[in-house]
């Protein structure tokens, strides 16, 4: 009985964002969590299992090699793009990553992710330009990080009607970025899904299924959940790369003895 | 620990949201407009959900892993480092061994040649000796036969004047002074030796 509850707040999730039949709040929210909690459970079964073959010579399981590809591949990521202090953001980074991911594998099997609720997505990206934001200020200083939202300096006759200008549209471009986060991953994977079930009427005539024409789909929506764990965790890295790389150059700067240029 | 409280506190706080009205009017007319529709409830549960799977993913997976993977690193380095040594120990040994292997073929080449040096002052020691002997020898047999041939000579003489002189007495017959004979045709050998 409670089996079949759950799977009701499941459909219930699914359905909310389509809009097809209203399901009440409070049950789209437990479909939410119940989802959130497969995915939950899902990562941490690989993540267990890869966690058992860990050791310090050679790791044989599967899983723990899949686990460490993905690491060298954030790894890479984050110090390609952040730089060499970009390591520090790796478990951030992973963790979107298999949370995203794993939601976009779900959303293929059971046609319900917590990916294709919107609420869930601008969750993440609250998360992720927020701990932006705190980066920011941490390495620049409150002051620092905010004032290179003013642009550049200017004459002090430009900076009166210009600085602000730039100040508020460098506001509304990080307040942007929240929904570029979420909107493009909810508008893949939410669409995707939309897009199967559209196309699947067509190898239906009312009375029987004959040809499931959305399900061939299915490679190019496989791409689509890694295209998307990636450009989710490739945008975060660029926003924390913007945000520290000026302190970093300012430890250079300072390494070699000289003084960091104003920004 | 903390972060997890956090976590939970925030999705209660979500549901609390979700199940309460006051929010409702917000949702309905800003996300409406636009054409979505954002649940706070479920905004503020999402957030709380990452806050507590972050610490919970980092501390109970991504450490352990990355520890195995520092670890195997270290271990790397540390088998490269003991590589390397033993490397740099094996290419001493073996400027060593060259060094070495060049300073015994120098030796043996110095002995051999002081060897040789050493064979060929023996031999013309040897050759020396030899020759010196040879000449002794030489001399020796040269005195001993003069000294042979003089003492052929002189038995000779005695034997030919020891004749003469038997010769003379049968012819004669008469007692002759022997010594004074003797003397005689000594010196009469004598000038004959001389004239020969």
């Amino acid at each position: 009985m409670n089996l079949i509850t759950g799977f009701q707040f499941l459909l219930a999730a699914g359905d909310a964002e389509g809009g097809h039949h209203e399901a009440s709040p409070m049950a789209q929210f437990y479909g939410l969590m119940v989802l959130i909690a497969i995915v939950a459970l899902v990562t941490f079964l690989f993540l267990g299992s890869a966690k058992k073959g860990l050791n310090t010579k050679f790791f044989s399981k599967t899983t723990t090699k899949l686990l460490e590809q993905l690491y060298v591949f954030i790894e890479g990521l984050a110090i390609g793009i952040i730089g060499p202090h970009g390591k520090k953001y790796i478990p951030m980074m992973m963790t979107f990553w298999l949370v995203i991911f794993v939601s976009n594998l779900v959303a293929l099997l059971i046609h319900a992710s917590p990916t294709s609720d919107i609420a869930f997505n601008l969750g993440m990206a609250l998360i992720a330009v927020g701990y932006v934001q705190y980066e920011g200020m941490r390495s620049n200083g409150v002051v620092g990080h905010f004032s290179h939202f003013a642009g550049p300096k200017l004459p002090i006759a430009m900076a009166v009607f210009i600085t602000p200008m730039i100040f508020l549209i460098e506001i509304v471009s990080e307040t942007m970025k929240n929904v570029s986060l979420s909107l493009r991953l909810y508008g893949n994977i939410f669409g995707g899904g939309e897009a199967v079930v559209a196309m699947n009427k067509l190898g239906y005539n009312g009375d029987t299924f004959l040809l499931p024409v959305g399900d061939f789909l299915f490679p190019i929506k496989l791409l689509t959940c890694v295209v998307q764990a990636l450009i989710f965790c490739l945008l975060f890295a660029v926003y924390l790369s913007l945000v520290t790389h000026h302190h970093e150059e300012g430890h250079d700067h300072e390494s070699h003895g000289e003084a960091a240029p104003a920004h | 620990m903390a972060f997890i409280a956090v976590g939970a506190i925030l999705v209660a706080i979500g549901a609390f949201i979700v199940n309460s009205k006051s929010l409702k009017s917000v949702e309905d007319g800003v996300m409406n407009a636009v054409g979505l529709h954002i649940d706070f409830g479920k905004l503020i549960a999402t957030i709380g959900m990452f806050t507590a799977l972050f610490k919970i993913v980092e501390y109970f997976f991504l450490n352990p892993l990355f520890d195995a993977i520092d670890g195997r690193t270290k271990e790397l380095e540390h088998t490269f480092g003991e590589a390397e040594s033993l490397r740099t120990e094996m290419t001493q040994l073996k400027t060593d061994y060259e060094k070495r292997l060049t300073e015994t073929e120098a030796n043996a080449r110095e002995q051999i040649q002081a060897q040789i040096k050493e064979a060929q002052d023996l031999k013309k020691e040897l050759m020396a000796d030899a020759q010196r002997k040879a000449e002794e020898y030489k001399q020796q047999a040269i005195a001993e036969i003069e000294s042979e041939k003089r003492k052929a000579l002189t038995d000779l003489r005695v034997h030919v004047t020891n004749l003469s002189l038997q010769a003379t007495e049968k012819l004669l017959t008469e007692n002759v002074d022997n010594d004074r004979n003797r003397r005689i045709i000594d010196d009469f050998l004598a000038t004959v030796e001389v004239k020969n």
